[in-house]
Protein backbone atom coordinates (compact mmCIF):
# COMPACT_ATOMS: atom_id res chain seq x y z
CA UNK A 1 0.00 0.00 0.00
CA UNK A 2 1.29 3.33 -0.96
CA UNK A 3 -1.26 5.30 -0.10
CA UNK A 4 -4.08 5.59 2.05
CA UNK A 5 -6.44 7.75 2.33
CA UNK A 6 -9.47 7.62 5.52
CA UNK A 7 -12.19 9.74 5.86
CA UNK A 8 -11.56 13.00 4.54
CA UNK A 9 -13.62 15.70 5.16
CA UNK A 10 -13.31 19.39 4.14
CA UNK A 11 -15.97 22.31 3.71
CA UNK A 12 -15.55 26.10 2.65
CA UNK A 13 -17.81 27.88 4.75
CA UNK A 14 -21.11 26.05 4.85
CA UNK A 15 -19.78 24.19 1.46
CA UNK A 16 -18.92 20.56 2.11
CA UNK A 17 -16.33 20.11 -0.43
CA UNK A 18 -15.22 16.45 0.56
CA UNK A 19 -17.83 14.38 2.76
CA UNK A 20 -15.69 11.24 4.17
CA UNK A 21 -13.62 9.92 1.17
CA UNK A 22 -11.62 7.00 2.18
CA UNK A 23 -9.69 4.83 -0.52
CA UNK A 24 -5.93 3.09 -1.22
CA UNK A 25 -3.49 2.50 -3.67
CA UNK A 26 -1.25 0.39 -4.21
CA UNK A 27 2.17 0.14 -6.41
CA UNK A 28 2.10 -0.82 -9.89
CA UNK A 29 -1.41 0.71 -10.52
CA UNK A 30 -2.90 3.47 -12.48
CA UNK A 31 -5.96 5.04 -10.52
CA UNK A 32 -8.34 7.84 -11.99
CA UNK A 33 -10.73 10.19 -10.37
CA UNK A 34 -13.50 11.12 -12.64
CA UNK A 35 -16.11 14.07 -11.90
CA UNK A 36 -17.84 17.08 -12.73
CA UNK A 37 -16.38 20.60 -12.32
CA UNK A 38 -16.82 21.36 -8.59
CA UNK A 39 -16.78 17.76 -7.71
CA UNK A 40 -13.75 17.92 -5.22
CA UNK A 41 -11.35 16.03 -7.57
CA UNK A 42 -8.76 19.54 -6.83
CA UNK A 43 -9.53 19.56 -3.52
CA UNK A 44 -8.91 15.65 -2.75
CA UNK A 45 -5.32 16.05 -4.46
CA UNK A 46 -4.24 19.38 -2.36
CA UNK A 47 -5.25 17.83 0.40
CA UNK A 48 -3.04 14.15 0.09
CA UNK A 49 -0.21 16.42 -0.87
CA UNK A 50 -0.64 18.81 1.91
CA UNK A 51 -1.57 21.68 0.29
CA UNK A 52 -3.95 21.71 2.35
CA UNK A 53 -5.46 20.76 5.72
CA UNK A 54 -8.46 18.23 6.12
CA UNK A 55 -11.04 19.31 8.74
CA UNK A 56 -10.99 15.05 9.15
CA UNK A 57 -9.48 12.55 8.63
CA UNK A 58 -5.99 10.54 7.53
CA UNK A 59 -3.69 10.33 5.14
CA UNK A 60 -0.87 7.76 5.25
CA UNK A 61 1.72 8.04 2.00
CA UNK A 62 4.83 5.48 1.95
CA UNK A 63 7.82 6.91 -0.18
CA UNK A 64 8.68 10.09 -2.25
CA UNK A 65 5.09 12.10 -3.92
CA UNK A 66 5.60 13.96 -7.08
CA UNK A 67 2.63 16.42 -7.66
CA UNK A 68 1.39 18.09 -11.06
CA UNK A 69 -1.18 20.65 -10.11
CA UNK A 70 -3.57 21.51 -12.35
CA UNK A 71 -2.38 25.14 -12.61
CA UNK A 72 1.24 25.53 -14.54
CA UNK A 73 3.05 26.60 -11.32
CA UNK A 74 6.64 27.91 -12.99
CA UNK A 75 8.94 30.90 -12.45
CA UNK A 76 8.28 32.88 -15.23
CA UNK A 77 11.50 34.76 -15.35
CA UNK A 78 13.34 31.53 -15.34
CA UNK A 79 14.39 29.69 -18.23
CA UNK A 80 13.50 25.55 -18.37
CA UNK A 81 16.88 24.76 -17.28
CA UNK A 82 16.68 26.84 -14.59
CA UNK A 83 13.08 25.71 -13.30
CA UNK A 84 14.44 21.85 -13.07
CA UNK A 85 17.24 22.91 -11.35
CA UNK A 86 15.52 25.24 -8.70
CA UNK A 87 13.34 21.98 -8.51
CA UNK A 88 15.95 19.63 -7.91
CA UNK A 89 17.33 21.03 -5.29
CA UNK A 90 13.99 20.84 -3.72
CA UNK A 91 13.92 17.28 -3.82
CA UNK A 92 17.73 17.65 -2.68
CA UNK A 93 18.86 15.75 -6.06
CA UNK A 94 22.89 15.90 -7.42
CA UNK A 95 23.74 17.44 -10.05
CA UNK A 96 24.50 14.59 -12.14
CA UNK A 97 20.52 12.94 -11.19
CA UNK A 98 19.24 16.33 -12.35
CA UNK A 99 21.02 16.21 -16.18
CA UNK A 100 19.87 12.65 -16.59
CA UNK A 101 16.83 12.80 -15.22
CA UNK A 102 16.02 16.58 -16.96
CA UNK A 103 17.24 15.32 -20.76
CA UNK A 104 15.45 11.91 -20.27
CA UNK A 105 12.68 13.99 -19.78
CA UNK A 106 12.83 17.03 -22.32
CA UNK A 107 13.17 13.60 -24.54
CA UNK A 108 10.16 12.52 -23.53
CA UNK A 109 8.10 15.59 -24.09
CA UNK A 110 9.79 16.80 -26.78
CA UNK A 111 10.72 20.23 -24.76
CA UNK A 112 14.40 19.71 -25.00
CA UNK A 113 14.84 22.78 -27.45
CA UNK A 114 13.32 25.32 -25.35
CA UNK A 115 15.51 24.99 -22.40
CA UNK A 116 17.19 28.08 -22.46
CA UNK A 117 13.87 29.89 -23.28
CA UNK A 118 12.42 31.66 -20.29
CA UNK A 119 9.05 30.56 -18.95
CA UNK A 120 7.28 33.44 -20.36
CA UNK A 121 8.04 33.22 -23.74
CA UNK A 122 6.82 29.57 -24.15
CA UNK A 123 3.82 28.63 -25.12
CA UNK A 124 1.13 27.06 -22.74
CA UNK A 125 1.33 23.64 -23.78
CA UNK A 126 4.94 23.50 -23.63
CA UNK A 127 4.99 25.12 -20.00
CA UNK A 128 2.55 22.07 -18.90
CA UNK A 129 5.13 19.67 -20.28
CA UNK A 130 7.87 21.46 -17.97
CA UNK A 131 4.85 21.68 -15.33
CA UNK A 132 4.40 17.73 -15.37
CA UNK A 133 8.29 16.56 -15.98
CA UNK A 134 8.90 18.87 -12.46
CA UNK A 135 6.56 16.03 -10.92
CA UNK A 136 8.50 13.19 -12.64
CA UNK A 137 11.96 14.54 -11.86
CA UNK A 138 12.76 13.11 -8.52
CA UNK A 139 11.18 9.52 -9.76
CA UNK A 140 8.42 9.23 -7.16
CA UNK A 141 6.89 6.42 -5.86
CA UNK A 142 3.33 8.01 -5.95
CA UNK A 143 2.13 10.36 -8.88
CA UNK A 144 -0.46 13.05 -8.35
CA UNK A 145 -1.40 14.30 -11.75
CA UNK A 146 -4.49 17.00 -12.26
CA UNK A 147 -5.61 17.27 -15.25
CA UNK A 148 -1.59 17.01 -16.39
CA UNK A 149 -2.01 17.08 -20.69
CA UNK A 150 -4.11 20.43 -20.43
CA UNK A 151 -2.86 21.98 -23.72
CA UNK A 152 -1.03 19.02 -25.15
CA UNK A 153 -1.32 18.60 -28.47
CA UNK A 154 -2.56 14.86 -29.46
CA UNK A 155 1.25 13.57 -30.46
CA UNK A 156 2.07 14.42 -26.52
CA UNK A 157 -1.14 13.68 -25.37
CA UNK A 158 -0.20 9.42 -26.38
CA UNK A 159 3.12 10.56 -24.96
CA UNK A 160 1.84 11.19 -22.39
CA UNK A 161 -0.20 8.36 -21.79
CA UNK A 162 2.85 5.93 -23.22
CA UNK A 163 4.73 7.25 -20.22
CA UNK A 164 2.67 6.79 -17.57
CA UNK A 165 2.00 2.69 -18.72
CA UNK A 166 6.09 2.65 -18.51
CA UNK A 167 6.47 4.35 -14.63
CA UNK A 168 2.99 1.49 -13.81
CA UNK A 169 4.93 -1.21 -15.00
CA UNK A 170 8.37 0.11 -13.28
CA UNK A 171 6.35 0.03 -9.51
CA UNK A 172 4.43 3.44 -9.33
CA UNK A 173 1.40 4.23 -8.05
CA UNK A 174 -0.27 6.59 -10.52
CA UNK A 175 -3.39 9.03 -9.52
CA UNK A 176 -4.76 10.97 -12.63
CA UNK A 177 -7.54 13.49 -12.25
CA UNK A 178 -9.38 13.74 -14.92
CA UNK A 179 -12.94 15.00 -16.53
CA UNK A 180 -13.53 13.04 -19.73
CA UNK A 181 -15.25 9.84 -18.79
CA UNK A 182 -14.12 8.50 -21.85
CA UNK A 183 -10.28 8.14 -20.31
CA UNK A 184 -11.77 5.64 -17.88
CA UNK A 185 -10.94 2.94 -19.88
CA UNK A 186 -6.90 3.82 -19.30
CA UNK A 187 -7.01 2.92 -15.90
CA UNK A 188 -7.01 0.37 -13.76
CA UNK A 189 -9.38 1.32 -11.12
CA UNK A 190 -11.53 4.61 -11.56
CA UNK A 191 -12.93 6.37 -8.73
CA UNK A 192 -16.07 8.42 -9.44
CA UNK A 193 -16.49 11.59 -7.10
CA UNK A 194 -19.78 13.40 -6.69
CA UNK A 195 -20.48 16.08 -5.23
CA UNK A 196 -18.07 15.13 -2.24
CA UNK A 197 -18.51 11.92 -2.07
CA UNK A 198 -16.67 8.76 -3.54
CA UNK A 199 -19.34 6.15 -6.11
CA UNK B 1 18.10 23.49 7.00
CA UNK B 2 20.08 22.87 3.43
CA UNK B 3 22.92 25.14 2.61
CA UNK B 4 22.72 24.28 -1.29
CA UNK B 5 18.98 24.20 -0.75
CA UNK B 6 19.44 28.38 0.44
CA UNK B 7 22.35 28.98 -2.15
CA UNK B 8 20.22 27.84 -5.06
CA UNK B 9 17.08 29.89 -4.02
CA UNK B 10 19.41 32.94 -3.47
CA UNK B 11 20.93 32.69 -7.07
CA UNK B 12 17.38 31.74 -8.66
CA UNK B 13 16.00 34.84 -6.44
CA UNK B 14 19.08 37.28 -7.97
CA UNK B 15 18.23 36.21 -11.10
CA UNK B 16 14.89 36.78 -11.45
CA UNK B 17 15.18 39.76 -9.73
CA UNK B 18 18.39 41.67 -12.45
CA UNK B 19 15.72 40.07 -15.44
CA UNK B 20 13.29 42.42 -14.04
CA UNK B 21 14.33 45.92 -15.98
CA UNK B 22 11.63 47.87 -14.33
CA UNK B 23 12.88 47.47 -11.28
CA UNK B 24 16.52 48.02 -12.15
CA UNK B 25 15.27 50.94 -13.35
CA UNK B 26 13.55 52.35 -10.56
CA UNK B 27 16.12 51.20 -8.53
CA UNK B 28 18.88 53.27 -10.44
CA UNK B 29 16.37 56.15 -11.70
CA UNK B 30 14.24 57.33 -8.56
CA UNK B 31 17.03 58.45 -6.18
CA UNK B 32 18.99 60.55 -9.06
CA UNK B 33 15.78 62.54 -9.27
CA UNK B 34 14.95 62.87 -5.67
CA UNK B 35 18.44 64.39 -5.42
CA UNK B 36 18.56 66.46 -8.37
CA UNK B 37 15.06 67.93 -7.63
CA UNK B 38 16.54 69.06 -4.13
CA UNK B 39 19.94 69.83 -5.73
CA UNK B 40 17.79 72.18 -8.14
CA UNK B 41 14.68 73.76 -5.25
CA UNK B 42 16.39 73.63 -1.53
CA UNK B 43 17.64 76.93 -0.63
CA UNK B 44 21.12 77.39 0.58
CA UNK B 45 20.90 79.54 3.84
CA UNK B 46 22.31 78.18 6.95
CA UNK B 47 19.64 77.23 9.95
CA UNK B 48 20.73 75.86 13.39
CA UNK B 49 18.88 72.36 14.09
CA UNK B 50 19.31 69.67 17.67
CA UNK B 51 19.04 66.06 16.37
CA UNK B 52 17.03 64.62 18.95
CA UNK B 53 19.28 61.45 19.74
CA UNK B 54 22.33 64.15 20.88
CA UNK B 55 22.01 65.90 24.33
CA UNK B 56 19.84 69.20 23.68
CA UNK B 57 22.85 71.63 23.78
CA UNK B 58 24.36 70.47 20.74
CA UNK B 59 23.33 72.70 18.21
CA UNK B 60 24.04 72.03 14.55
CA UNK B 61 24.31 75.09 11.73
CA UNK B 62 23.91 73.25 7.83
CA UNK B 63 22.54 74.68 4.85
CA UNK B 64 19.01 73.84 4.20
CA UNK B 65 19.85 71.97 1.03
CA UNK B 66 22.42 69.60 2.76
CA UNK B 67 20.06 68.69 5.10
CA UNK B 68 17.27 67.97 2.69
CA UNK B 69 19.81 66.17 0.39
CA UNK B 70 20.96 63.95 3.14
CA UNK B 71 17.12 63.69 4.44
CA UNK B 72 16.04 62.41 1.06
CA UNK B 73 18.69 59.77 0.86
CA UNK B 74 17.53 58.53 3.63
CA UNK B 75 13.99 58.54 2.63
CA UNK B 76 14.74 57.30 -0.63
CA UNK B 77 16.93 54.50 0.36
CA UNK B 78 14.10 53.35 2.61
CA UNK B 79 11.15 53.59 0.27
CA UNK B 80 13.49 51.53 -2.18
CA UNK B 81 14.44 48.65 -0.14
CA UNK B 82 10.77 48.31 1.45
CA UNK B 83 9.36 48.06 -2.35
CA UNK B 84 11.63 45.40 -3.24
CA UNK B 85 10.96 43.41 -0.11
CA UNK B 86 7.41 43.42 -0.97
CA UNK B 87 8.61 42.70 -4.35
CA UNK B 88 10.54 39.62 -3.40
CA UNK B 89 8.22 37.79 -1.08
CA UNK B 90 5.06 38.39 -3.17
CA UNK B 91 6.13 37.82 -6.58
CA UNK B 92 5.67 34.15 -7.77
CA UNK B 93 4.28 33.09 -4.54
CA UNK B 94 2.30 30.08 -5.30
CA UNK B 95 5.48 28.82 -7.14
CA UNK B 96 7.29 29.12 -3.76
CA UNK B 97 4.59 27.15 -2.48
CA UNK B 98 5.10 24.23 -4.88
CA UNK B 99 8.80 24.50 -4.12
CA UNK B 100 7.84 23.72 -0.26
CA UNK B 101 5.13 20.94 -1.77
CA UNK B 102 8.15 19.49 -3.30
CA UNK B 103 10.75 19.60 -0.10
CA UNK B 104 11.98 23.47 0.39
CA UNK B 105 11.77 24.58 4.35
CA UNK B 106 9.84 27.67 4.43
CA UNK B 107 12.28 29.13 6.85
CA UNK B 108 14.79 28.34 3.53
CA UNK B 109 13.08 30.55 0.81
CA UNK B 110 12.66 32.91 3.60
CA UNK B 111 16.31 33.45 4.13
CA UNK B 112 17.21 32.89 0.30
CA UNK B 113 15.20 35.68 0.12
CA UNK B 114 16.40 37.72 3.06
CA UNK B 115 20.05 36.94 1.44
CA UNK B 116 18.72 38.86 -1.59
CA UNK B 117 17.81 42.01 0.15
CA UNK B 118 20.82 42.31 2.19
CA UNK B 119 22.94 42.34 -0.89
CA UNK B 120 20.51 44.78 -2.62
CA UNK B 121 20.78 46.75 0.64
CA UNK B 122 24.19 47.13 0.22
CA UNK B 123 23.73 47.92 -3.05
CA UNK B 124 21.32 50.42 -2.84
CA UNK B 125 23.20 52.15 0.02
CA UNK B 126 26.71 52.44 -1.98
CA UNK B 127 24.66 54.08 -4.61
CA UNK B 128 22.56 56.43 -2.89
CA UNK B 129 25.55 57.05 -0.74
CA UNK B 130 28.34 57.69 -3.31
CA UNK B 131 25.38 59.55 -5.48
CA UNK B 132 24.88 62.49 -2.66
CA UNK B 133 28.69 63.20 -1.68
CA UNK B 134 28.45 63.86 -5.06
CA UNK B 135 26.24 66.85 -4.75
CA UNK B 136 27.79 67.37 -0.85
CA UNK B 137 30.34 66.58 1.66
CA UNK B 138 29.19 64.16 3.90
CA UNK B 139 31.66 64.28 7.16
CA UNK B 140 31.86 60.41 7.48
CA UNK B 141 30.76 58.75 4.64
CA UNK B 142 31.19 55.11 5.45
CA UNK B 143 29.22 55.70 9.09
CA UNK B 144 26.79 57.73 6.94
CA UNK B 145 26.10 54.47 4.15
CA UNK B 146 25.86 52.24 7.18
CA UNK B 147 22.99 54.15 7.99
CA UNK B 148 21.77 54.14 4.81
CA UNK B 149 21.85 50.13 4.75
CA UNK B 150 19.83 50.44 8.44
CA UNK B 151 17.41 52.20 7.32
CA UNK B 152 17.09 49.47 4.04
CA UNK B 153 17.21 46.57 6.97
CA UNK B 154 14.32 48.08 8.81
CA UNK B 155 12.45 48.98 5.77
CA UNK B 156 13.01 46.23 3.99
CA UNK B 157 11.86 43.63 6.72
CA UNK B 158 8.81 46.29 7.24
CA UNK B 159 8.50 45.17 3.38
CA UNK B 160 8.92 41.35 4.23
CA UNK B 161 6.62 41.49 6.71
CA UNK B 162 3.83 43.40 5.20
CA UNK B 163 4.44 41.03 2.05
CA UNK B 164 3.85 37.92 4.19
CA UNK B 165 0.86 39.33 5.48
CA UNK B 166 -1.22 40.86 2.49
CA UNK B 167 -2.03 38.75 -0.90
CA UNK B 168 -2.69 41.90 -3.11
CA UNK B 169 0.08 43.39 -5.05
CA UNK B 170 -1.67 46.79 -4.81
CA UNK B 171 -2.49 46.66 -0.81
CA UNK B 172 1.18 45.65 -0.03
CA UNK B 173 2.03 48.53 -2.35
CA UNK B 174 -0.31 50.97 -0.01
CA UNK B 175 0.87 50.20 2.96
CA UNK B 176 4.49 50.61 2.23
CA UNK B 177 3.44 54.39 0.45
CA UNK B 178 1.80 55.03 3.60
CA UNK B 179 4.67 54.51 6.04
CA UNK B 180 7.07 55.86 4.02
CA UNK B 181 5.66 59.21 3.15
CA UNK B 182 4.46 59.66 6.86
CA UNK B 183 7.67 58.51 8.87
CA UNK B 184 10.73 58.82 6.87
CA UNK B 185 9.14 60.81 4.25
CA UNK B 186 8.21 63.53 6.52
CA UNK B 187 8.28 63.29 10.58
CA UNK B 188 11.63 62.25 10.58
CA UNK B 189 13.02 65.28 8.70
CA UNK B 190 14.98 67.23 11.52
CA UNK B 191 13.45 70.44 10.35
CA UNK B 192 9.66 69.28 11.33
CA UNK B 193 11.03 67.07 14.42
CA UNK B 194 12.55 69.92 15.99
CA UNK B 195 9.56 71.68 16.34
CA UNK B 196 6.56 68.51 16.96
CA UNK B 197 4.72 69.20 19.87
CA UNK B 198 4.78 65.52 20.39
CA UNK B 199 7.86 64.11 19.56
CA UNK B 200 7.47 60.61 21.83
CA UNK B 201 5.20 59.25 18.72
CA UNK B 202 8.15 59.76 16.66
CA UNK B 203 10.57 58.06 18.32
CA UNK B 204 8.79 54.79 18.14
CA UNK B 205 8.41 54.96 14.12
CA UNK B 206 10.07 52.48 12.04
CA UNK B 207 13.20 55.41 10.77
CA UNK B 208 13.63 57.55 13.72
CA UNK B 209 16.97 55.45 14.93
CA UNK B 210 18.38 54.78 11.41
CA UNK B 211 17.22 58.38 10.24
CA UNK B 212 19.35 59.70 13.69
CA UNK B 213 22.04 57.53 12.90
CA UNK B 214 22.33 58.48 9.29
CA UNK B 215 22.31 62.25 10.09
CA UNK B 216 24.53 61.91 13.14
CA UNK B 217 27.11 60.44 10.60
CA UNK B 218 26.19 63.27 8.36
CA UNK B 219 26.35 66.22 10.47
CA UNK B 220 28.70 65.55 13.50
CA UNK B 221 31.65 63.47 15.06
CA UNK B 222 29.40 61.98 17.69
CA UNK B 223 28.83 58.07 18.18
CA UNK B 224 25.69 57.00 16.82
CA UNK B 225 26.37 53.81 18.24
CA UNK B 226 22.76 53.64 20.11
CA UNK B 227 20.35 54.36 17.59
CA UNK B 228 22.47 51.74 14.96
CA UNK B 229 21.53 48.98 17.63
CA UNK B 230 17.95 49.90 18.08
CA UNK B 231 17.80 49.99 14.20
CA UNK B 232 18.71 46.78 14.21
CA UNK B 233 16.31 45.62 16.85
CA UNK B 234 13.63 47.26 15.35
CA UNK B 235 14.46 45.54 12.03
CA UNK B 236 14.47 42.24 13.83
CA UNK B 237 11.47 42.60 15.00
CA UNK B 238 9.90 43.32 12.03
CA UNK B 239 12.02 40.08 10.60
CA UNK B 240 10.85 37.77 13.16
CA UNK B 241 7.06 38.89 12.59
CA UNK B 242 7.81 38.17 8.68
CA UNK B 243 9.20 34.68 9.40
CA UNK B 244 6.57 33.70 11.34
CA UNK B 245 3.91 34.67 9.51
CA UNK B 246 5.28 33.65 6.24
CA UNK B 247 6.34 30.29 7.70
CA UNK B 248 2.49 29.67 8.87
CA UNK B 249 1.43 30.59 5.48
CA UNK B 250 4.07 28.03 3.51
CA UNK B 251 4.08 25.26 5.59
CA UNK B 252 2.45 22.24 3.77
CA UNK B 253 -0.43 20.62 6.84
CA UNK B 254 0.76 17.33 7.23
Amino acid sequence: MILKVENISKAFGKNKVLKNVSFEMNSSLLYGIVGENGSGKSTLLKIIVGEWKPDHGNILVEGRVGYCPQKTLLFSQLTVDENLKYFAAAYEMGNAELFSRSESLMNVFNFKKYRKERIANLSGGTQQKLNLAISLLHQPKLLILDEPYNGFDWDTYLRFWDYTNQLRKEGCAILVVTHFLAEKDRFDKVFNLEEGELI
Amino acid sequence: MNANRIITALIMILRMLLRRRIILIALLVIPVVFLTIVELTAPTRFIPFRLASLDTSVLIRESLKKIALIFFAVTSSGFLVSLLALNLIQIENDVNRRLVICGYNPFELLISNLLALLLMILTIAVYIGLLVSAFVSVMHLPMFIFGLMLIGFVYGCYGLAIGSLIKGKLEGVFFIVMLANIDSGWLQNPMYYAEAHNNVVIRYLPAYFPSQSAIIAAFTDFSGTWPRFYSILYGTGFLILALLIFYNKMRIKK
